[in-house]
Formats: structure tokens, sequence, C-alpha cells
């Protein structure tokens, strides 16, 4: 187990090479100069252009941190490898750089403002997906062909198919609008932003409308796996047999066939939870949530790269590794499966 | 059976129970009206705004962070809209030699910043110099403010420590010398980025960022919470007129749909009107007299502001430098037409450089910037330009592609050829800096309200701003004799002979000029918001 | 979105039936059961159905929709003020947009962008992801090794997040969307097809096959690929939903299709505005894409239980 484990946190490093590699190059490909940019449509002055480009080390500097010139008086471009030399250095050292777009400020404080606000909410969304999903699964399967299992189906088929973002609108439209008009303003939900000292309302009560927005998509496919997981089980013979020798179908159910059922939904729930932190952009964007999703979009659309390296790789390395938790806890609840054992993956 | 019955109705009351928990969720999690900020006296305003760029005034430049940073400090000066002259703020008087290269300004006294820290005059020197440094963790971006001042090009090279044009004499004077007349300088120091800064501002520069201690009405509350929100309250020990309202929160939205959602819900004070919605919401807040205060039953502003939108044209292009073509062209579009059907009449047709609340001299208007379609026409035929290809560039978004389609039609309807070329933003600008366009959409928002701001950084050779590549030796040294005029009325004469001058030439056809979009609620009183975005917070009230 | 199509793969419907695939079965016989199990399958049947609907009005729309409902992209000054934005009524089923433009009229000509991007995206990602899963399990070793780790750094990168990245290199439009959404898509699909061909390598016939010396790519394309078409088919069929969706993210971000062309996700960000006042303006376009989406979705699942393809993990 130990010689897995060391085994996959060696694979990290070539993919985490790689993204920030990508994300590095896309840096060079991408039109639109992020110098450029920080003055909006007021053009820089050739001077503060030199000097910022200085600052973001994409010119050569002395010691000093002044600028270099050649014989021309240009500047001196440094080459992409140096820069990503440099880059990743400083992360070593858990200096993710500073932002272009927004002024002065280092990434890491960036992220740390923004990411606990992602967390948070998909933590609220997976505890959501988690309770719904497995009981309406289980429901679904336990009354197989029942109106229920019928109500489930449909539900879960309608949620896959729809636009998160469009159903995030749904959810404003009816808590936010139509149920403080039918009740004459006394009810309803907030549908914007996170709350805050000024807000209407208490911080958590605007967890709830993008919390369930985040969830919906994925409780439908939990709800989905739950019932086939439960069918499967339930056909297999040690369950048969345990009923054959009398037990009640509900201890069958609670006590043997609900176990080994659980263990690929929780699977699915784990991965899901890395998947959220990146899936949050549309949520956060219907619902001005101050997350580190939506963060990232600007940061891509302004060219701060700084904040697109940082807040990908994190996401990136957060996604490895909950899904080698995920993996290596399947092996302890699963005593089928045997890593590090010949056959890979 | 039964069993799927007991399900049923387990499944039942689980579902009432959601139901009714999801209401009684929004009874318990609603504060009380009287527990919020909102019941210190004299209210808390909710002002919209996007996430700034910053609010530290070494990097202020764009409307939002100029928002909430020209309360938080006040700079030597200000421009008082109504009166139309400068006026005192920080300094309370001032003088300039005879040719408007030395300035002396006498600082209030006993002023102080919101950390208790006096505000004298090494103060200001401070902040400047903090504009200028280049090795600042991110340098500014808005130091060309101090570019007339000696000793810039050596401190921003790096090459020294200090800004040696300006001097303190004594605690409560600023000495600052130019390095070629200026007579529009104290337009320059009424700029909220030139404010002064105390000591901690260089002592922990990181928290300054999002917490800024300034000497104005308003101090902060707490740090900025980046998309979240910006609150600010009433700094007690001001050396001027003390604020009536408690705080402001400005509530930072993604766009104005949003922003404007929360407005029509009844949580927001001041909003953006959304696109196309203006005479609807006119119609129902009521239009405000001036354009530019907010009260009661007048709460649409649709006043004029300090900014023009035009169409850049590349001097270098072999194609536009016929001037005949451009003609045509500023003579072929139909200005009105996108005023009355893309803007409901908020923006104006423009006639000129810049707009009138700058300077309403009738002789400002330039010859060709007005619709004239025969004329047009005559001009591309007898010079043979029927068919002549033009690529119209801009950014995609923001409503530039309706503007852009009428300007087209226009063009064609006289016989020129037109592609439009639609970038993203950030591939937009930087073609336009490299100079890889024929015709191209920019905006200019002044900086301080003078004819020299809109003429200077767009149209004098080596400006940083001429994305035109207009050179015209004759204006630039037009220019350079008008700065150095100290009379009022004759500096502004010969500005607008310069303006006549550049229409004629037409480096750029003016399209029209920004005016206000924004709605305020029935509980503000006597809010005036000013044609550079500035709301006068200082002297507005809340009811209720 | 690529997130959800994984979850696909180990989503099963009521009506599944369990099962491995039957390689070794004859083709005929297996397309023939399949369908006399598909016609069965009610929900399958009205997927098809709705889709074939959809496609024959996007095609002919030109022949009738203008004529009745106006043009879908141009708007008319004279009369804008007083048609924006009105109600549904008989003349206009949809209502109105803000510039005057009939709904209905935009949500037909946004089926042909958002089918049109389907298609298009699946189809290269199908391509590309068949050629790299076929190189990968063919040749295995070196290629599998190399050609698994770039999947799994495509797959380590937030989905959403990279095609924005993308397209901010190629910049926005309707052929550049369904170039970035194909591209990125073929990891997954080169996983599927990759143990789909590992599952068929085994058999017997490929050895007699390459024991009578036939080349590598007789094989994949005379053996291989025939036995493993029914993953593909449902594969792909799932996938032109999820390709959908992501342009209609895409476009509501404003990162896809460019105005005024009318994207059901571009005619949800305008409505957005609205939501209070004309809900209509979001409920209409939203509505057609789940609709759509719902229709592939219950085809795939359909022909998944019809071919007796297990999707798990691959």
């Amino acid at each position: 187990m130990g010689k897995y484990i060391l085994k996959r946190v060696l694979q990290f490093i070539p993919v985490f090479l790689g993204v920030t590699l990508i994300l590095f190059a896309m840096e060079n490909i991408v039109p639109g100069d992020p110098i450029k940019l920080m003055a909006g449509e007021k053009k820089l002055d050739p001077q503060t252009e030199i000097t910022l480009r200085a600052s973001y080390h994409m010119i050569e500097t002395d010691d000093n941190g002044n600028p270099i010139y050649d014989e021309a008086g240009n500047t001196i471009e440094t080459p992409m490898w140096k820069r990503y030399g440099l880059y990743v250095g400083g992360l070593l050292h858990g200096d993710l750089g500073t932002s272009f777009q927004r002024t002065g400020q280092p990434v890491a404080d960036i992220l740390l403002q923004k990411y606990p606000y992602t967390v948070r909410l998909a933590i609220v969304a997976i505890i959501l997906e988690a309770i719904v999903g497995i009981g309406a699964g289980m429901v679904s399967a336990i009354k197989r062909y029942s109106f229920w299992d019928i109500l489930v189906t449909l539900i879960t088929s309608i949620l896959v198919a729809m636009p998160a973002f469009w159903f995030g609108m749904l959810l404003q439209l009816f808590f936010g609008i139509v149920l403080k008009d039918v009740t004459g303003g006394s009810v309803y939900l907030p549908i914007s932003g996170a709350g805050g000292p000024n807000a209407e309302f208490a911080d958590w009560v605007y967890y709830i409308l993008p919390a369930c927005t985040l969830a919906a998509v994925s409780t439908a496919y939990c709800a989905r796996i739950m019932r086939s997981q439960l069918l499967e089980v339930l056909n297999q013979d040690y369950i048969r047999t345990a009923r054959a020798k009398g037990l009640s179908r509900r201890d069958v159910i609670w006590h043997h066939a609900l176990k080994n059922a659980l263990i690929p939904v929780v699977t699915y729930i784990g991965i899901d939870f890395g998947a959220m932190m990146a899936g949050a952009i549309l949520t956060e964007t219907v619902f001005n949530w101050p997350g580190v999703g939506y963060e990232t979009y600007r940061a891509i659309t302004q060219r701060d790269w700084p904040i697109v390296l940082g807040s990908v790789t994190v996401i990136v390395v957060v996604v490895m590794v909950i899904n080698l938790i995920v993996d290596v806890s399947y092996a302890f609840l699963d005593p089928r499966i045997r890593y590090g054992a010949g056959k890979s993956e | 059976m039964a069993d799927k019955l007991m399900m049923g109705r387990r499944t039942f009351v689980a579902g009432s129970l959601a139901a009714s928990a999801l209401a009684a969720l929004a009874g318990c999690g609603k504060k009380d009206a009287g527990a919020g900020a909102g019941a210190a006296a004299g209210g808390t305003m909710k002002f919209y705004i996007n996430d700034p760029v910053a609010i530290d005034p070494y990097n202020t430049q764009e409307s939002e962070g100029t928002q909430v940073e020209h309360i938080l400090f006040d700079a030597l000066t200000d421009y008082d809209w109504n009166k139309k002259e400068i006026v005192p703020k920080a300094a309370e008087s001032w003088e300039a030699n005879a040719d408007a290269t030395e300035w002396t300004f006498h600082l209030v006294k006993g002023a102080k910043f919101h950390n208790g820290d006096t505000v004298d005059a090494k103060s200001f020197k401070r902040a400047w110099e903090r504009i200028c440094d280049p090795k600042m963790t991110t340098p500014s971006k808005i130091s060309y403010h101090l570019a007339p001042v000696m000793g810039y090009d050596a401190i921003s090279e790096g090459n020294a420590k200090e800004l040696s044009g300006v001097t303190c004499p004594d605690e409560y004077t600023l000495k600052v010398k130019l390095t070629a007349p200026m007579a529009d300088f104290p337009y320059v120091v009424a700029h909220p980025a030139l404010a002064p800064v105390p000591q901690a501002a260089l002592d922990d520069p990181a928290s300054f960022l999002t917490a800024p201690i300034g000497n104005g009405p308003f101090k902060m509350d707490g740090k900025w919470e980046s998309g979240q929100y910006i609150n600010v309250v009433r700094f007690d020990d001001y050396y001027g007129q003390k604020a009536t309202l408690a705080g402001i929160n400005f509530s930072i939205q993604k766009d104005p749909d949003t922003a404007f959602r929360e407005f029509e819900a009844g949580n927001m004070d001041f909003t953006d009107i959304p696109a196309g919605r203006l005479k609807e919401i006119s119609d129902k807040y009521g239009t405000s007299k001036d354009g530019y205060t907010v009260t009661k039953g007048a709460q649409a502003l649709t006043g004029a502001e300090a900014s023009i939108y035009f169409l850049a044209i590349n001097m270098k292009d072999p194609v536009m430098q016929d001037l005949n073509l451009r003609k045509a062209m500023s003579l072929a579009i139909n200005r009105q037409n996108i005023v009355d059907t893309l803007f409901e009449g908020s923006r104006k047709a423009a006639n000129s450089a810049f707009p009138a609340i700058i300077d309403d001299n009738a002789s400002n208007a330039w010859e060709f910037c007005k619709y004239d379609k025969d004329a047009a026409k005559k001009i591309v035929d007898d010079n043979g330009l029927a068919g002549t290809e033009i690529t119209l560039s801009y950014n995609s978004g923001g409503g530039h592609e309706d503007i852009m389609s009428i300007i087209q039609a226009d063009l064609e309807a006289v016989g020129l050829k037109v592609k439009q070329a639609s970038m993203e933003w950030a591939s937009y600008l930087t073609a336009l800096g490299d100079g890889n366009y024929q015709v191209g959409r920019l905006g200019w928002n002044a900086d301080y309200p003078t004819m020299d701001n809109f003429l200077y950084p767009n149209f004098y050779s080596t400006a940083d701003n001429n994305y035109s590549a207009y050179k015209n030796e004759e204006v630039d040294a037009a220019i350079d004799a008008a700065r150095q005029i100290v009379d009022e009325e004759a500096r502004k004469a010969e500005y607008r002979r310069i303006n006549v001058m550049i229409g004629n030439d037409l480096p750029i056809i003016p399209i029209m000029f920004y005016g206000h979009n924004k709605v305020g609620s029935a509980r503000i009183q006597n809010f005036y918001f000013d044609a550079q975005n500035k709301g006068e917070f200082a002297t507005a009230k809340l009811e209720g | 979105m690529t997130e959800e199509m994984e979850k696909n793969e180990v989503t099963e419907s009521p009506v599944t039936t369990d099962g491995d695939i039957d390689t070794s079965a004859p083709a005929r016989t297996l397309w023939g059961d399949a369908w006399s199990r598909l016609r069965r399958n009610k929900l399958a049947i009205f997927g098809a159905v709705w889709i074939v609907l959809m496609i024959l009005v996007a095609l002919t729309a030109d022949l009738w929709v203008p004529q009745t409902l106006g043009s879908p992209t141009e708007a008319d000054s004279t009369t804008m003020t007083q048609d924006s934005r009105l109600p549904p009524s008989p003349e206009h089923p949809f209502g109105t947009d803000t510039l005057g433009r009939d709904v209905l009229c935009r949500v037909i000509y946004g089926a042909r962008i958002s089918l049109a991007v389907g298609v298009l995206a699946t189809a290269i990602s199908t391509i590309i992801g068949l050629v790299m899963g076929a190189l990968a399990a063919y040749y295995g070793g070196i290629w599998d090794t190399i050609i698994m780790r770039l999947a799994d750094i495509f797959l380590a990168f937030p989905y959403i997040l990279f095609v924005i990245a993308m397209l901010a290199v190629i910049g926005p439009g309707i052929q550049n969307v369904f170039i970035a959404i194909g591209i990125l898509g073929w990891p997954s699909i080169a996983r599927v097809f990759r143990s789909a061909i590992l599952s068929v390598k085994e058999n017997d016939y490929v050895d007699a096959a390459r024991a009578m010396g036939a080349s590598d790519a007789r094989i994949v394309a005379r053996h291989i690929f025939p036995n493993s078409v029914a993953s593909i088919v449902v594969y792909a069929t799932m996938n032109i939903g999820g390709a959908i969706l992501t342009e209609s993210a895409l476009s509501y971000l404003g990162m896809g299709v460019v105005p005024p062309d009318p994207s059901w996700g571009i005619m949800i960000q305008d409505g957005q505005t609205y939501l209070a006042t004309q809900p209509w303006l979001m409920l209409m376009p939203g509505l057609a894409i789940l609709t759509t989406v719902l229709a592939f979705t219950l085809l795939g699942d359909g022909l998944r239980d019809a071919l007796d393809v297990k999707m798990k993990d691959a």
C-alpha cells in the first residue's frame, strides 16, 4: 500500500509540471499584453511600462532591480524558460507571485480570500448531495418500478439535462421573486452575494440557493448511481442467501446491502468534491459569489496570468490529492481491491 | 402495499418539513432592521460598484476605485462643477510665479489622517514619491500625472530617491517646481490620486492597499473584501464639513444587471440603469432636474459626463491618410440616430473633441462633425472613393456591436465598403496599441476637466494616448504655447483655436458624448453625482 | 461539460439490463437485437423523435421562419420601442426580446447553433479520441504511457476553465467554440475506446488475424473497430448533450457564440436582466436546452441498454 501511495504521489509531479507549463506557454500564445492592459484604454507611458515589466521579471534586470538595456537602448526580454524557473522556484518558497490587474496584491492573499468561500460552498453542496442523492437512490432502488422510482428517475434526468446556471436562475426566480410576491414580501431568500456586515440576512442564509444550484446535477448522478449499485448488490448471491436464511428484507438492506452499495457512491462523492471546486464558476457568476471560480474566469479574460496559474495549480493539486484519498480509502473499504500488486488501475 | 404507503407518508412528511423549514429559514435568518449598521445616525447608503483596480491613491485610475478613494482622501484642490472652477480642499490657498513654473500651496492647518497623524506638506511629498517609485511591489501605472514636475524622470528611472521638484519649506507649505509652464496645474493636483498619505503607507504597504488611511470625510471600516464589499464610516475628526451619512456600503457586484436586480428588490440605494431601460426607469422613478442630483421623485440621472466615444483613425494607414475620405466618413454617420435608438437620448451626438460641460463656446464645433449624407456622397463621388474598403475594429461585448452596425450601414450608404472586426478586449487593446488597425473604437475619460486634457493626451504627437499617431507640428507648438498662458480667458481662447485646427484634420471621428445612466433610491435626499462619476457623499442625506 | 459526461459512464436508468458486452456475437444479430429492444423503449423513441423534429425545423428554418416571425438577428430601429419585450401572445408565442425580435424565431435559429456545435464538437473529439485510444491500446508500452499521462494532464485541468482559456487563444465565434470543445473532449473518449480495444484485443480471432499476416491498421479497422462501435455510438450520443450544455455555458459567460447570432446561452444571459419583470426571456431558451439535452440523454440511455453496453469507469 505504501508503495502504491508513493507511486501515485510521484505521478503528481509530471501532471503538475505539465499543467503549469501549459499555462505558462499560454501566457505567450494568448493575444493581449497584460502590462498594456493595466491602464485600460489609456495608454501607459513608456517608462512606466518598462518599470512594470521589470517588476514582474518580464525583462532582464540588474541586482538592484533596474532594467538592463542593450546597445540599441532597448530592454531585453527574459526568456520563457527562465521565467518558468523563477516561478517554480518561487512556488517552492510558497510565493505565487503578484497579481497583474489587482494592484500589488499577492496571488496567495487573493486565493486565501477567495478559496474559503468556494470550499465552504462545495462542502454544503456535498452534504446536500450525499443526503438527498443517497436517500432518493435508496427509495428508488428499494421501491423499484414504483411511483417513487419513476419520479426520481424523471427528476434526475431533467436535472442532468439542464444548464446548472439556468437552474440557479430558476431558484432565484421562485425563492427570490415569486415567493416574495406571493407572501407579500415576508418570506423569500437572498439571490446574490455572500452576506457581510450590512447584509439583510445572516451569512448562512446566503448559502442556500447557490449550494442547491451547485449540488443539483451531482445529486442527480448520485441518486442514479446509488440506485443501480443497490440493485446490483441486492441481486447478488450472498444477499439472496441471507434472505433465504430468513432475515427480513429490512435487515438485509440495512445491515448487508447498503454498506457494499455505498462504496462506489462515496467514491463518486469524493471525486465530485474536487470537480465542484472548479465547476463553481457558473454558480458563482449567477449568484455573485466571491469565490475562486469567478476569480479565475476574470483572470483569464483580463490576462491576469499569476492568478490563473495560482488558482488552477491549487485546484489541480487538490483534485489529485482527493482522488488519491478516495482510491486509498476505497481499498480499505473493499477488501477485494488490492493496489500495487501487478495490474495497474 | 402497506410498506409502500408508509414510505409515501414518510416522504410526504419529509417534503412538507423541508418546505416549511425553507420558509422558517428565511424568517430566522433575517437580521432585525434595527440591529444592522443602518441603525447608526445618518444611515448607511448602499452603493453599487464593480470590483476596483485599487483604492490606494498611488494607483487610483478607473471610476470604481476613484469612487471609494476620493472620499477617503482629500487632494490639494477640487473642481466645483457648479461654479465651474477650482476650489480649495486640503490646500486653503495657492499661488504661482509669473510664468506658471513654480507653485506654492498653503495647507489647511490641523487636518488629521484617520490614524491621527497630521496632514503636512511632507505627507504630499511622500505620496507623490510613492507614485513615482519604480521599486514598489507593483509600480504605479499613473505616475504620468506627475510628469510635469521637475525631477520626475530621475526618480521614475530609478536614478534618484526623491522628487527634487517638490519641497517643504515649512510644515504647511508645499512648493512644486515644474519643468515647463503649466497654468492648469491646480486642475492636475485636484486628481484624487495625488492625495497625501501618512507614514503608515510606507511602513505597511500591503495593508495600505486594502485598508488605506486617508484624510477624507470617510474612513475605512474593516478592509476591502474583494468581490463583496468595501465599508466606510464617517470620520468624526474631519477638518472640513463633517458628513451626515453614518457610512457607505460599497456593494461590489459583477455587472449592472445583478446590481439592478438588487436595486429593484430594495437592497441598493444607487446603481446603473441596465441597457435599454432608461425610459421605463425614468418614468417610474422620475428624472433628476439638473441630471446630477438625486432627490425623492427625481431619481434617474442623465447628466453629461466629461468623456467622449470616438473612432480613432490610424493616420499611418495609407488608405486613411486621405483627408477627403475622413471628411466623407464623418459626414456620413448619423450620430443622432445612434444616441436615440441605442441610448434613448442619454448620450449626446458629438460635434467636437470635448463635450459642452468642459467648454460650451459655440466655436468648438468641428466643421465636418455633423450628419450630411448628400455632402458625404458628393465627396466620395468627386474623389473616386466609392468602393474603398475600410475595416472597423472594436472590442466585443459592451454593446459596441450595435453601434458599429449602424455606423457600417451609414458608411455603406454613401458608397464605402465596410468590414467589421470584433475582438476580445485584451486582444483589441494590443492591436490598437501596435497600430494594427484602420479605424477603431475608443473612449476617453478626462483626468482633469480641462480642454487641455482632451487635446494634449490624444493629439500631441508624442503623447502616450495618441493612438491615431497624429502629428501636426503646428498643433504641438500651439499646445506648448497655450499651457504657458496664465490668463484664464486667453488660455481658453487659444485651446478653442487648437481644437478647431485639429477638427479640420480629423485624426479621430467623434461619435458621442457619454451621459449618466444611473438611478438612486427614494431614501436618498440631495445626493450629487458629478460629471466625472464622483459622488458627493459628504453632503448627501438618507431618509429613515 | 465533461464533468457531467464522465458521470454518465457510471449511470444506469431503471430499465437497464445487466451484463457484459458480448463482443464475440456476430454483428448483425447485435444490431438487429438492439433495434428490437430500442423500439420497445418509449423514452428513447421519444428522444429520437424529438431530435429528428429539431433537426427538421433547424434545417428548414430559412424557408418559413423569417416569413412568419421575422429576422432572428436584425432589429428594426423604427419599431423597436413598441415591440420591445412583449409578453407571449398568439402573434409572438414566446414574446419578444429587448430589440423587438421574436423569441420563438431566435430559439429556432438557436437550435441550429446548438445542434451544429453538439454534433461537430462530438465528431472532433470522437475522431481524436479514437486515434489516441487506438494508439494507446494497440501499441501499448511507451505509447500507452505517454498518451494516458497526456490524458491525465488534460483531465486534471478544470474543464470549463480550460475551454475558456482555449477560446481566449483562438477567439470567440461558432466554429471556434466547437473546435475548442471538440479538441478538449478527447481524453474521456480515448479512455473508453482504449479499454474497449483492450477487451477485444484478447480475443482469439484477433490473434488469428495477426497470425494470418494482417497489418495493424487492418486489424484495427476490420476487427477491433466494428466490435467497439457500440460503445462509441452510445458515448457519442451522450456527448452531444454535454457539448450543447458546454456551449450554452460559454455563451452565457460571453466567451462563446458572438451576438447577434441567437445562441440559447446568450439569450439566457440577455434575459437574466429581466428575471423579475419578463421571466419568459430566460425561461424559453432554457427549456429549449433542457428538452434537447434530455432527448439526447434518453436516446443515449436507450441505445446503451439496447446495445447492451456497460459503461463503467474506463
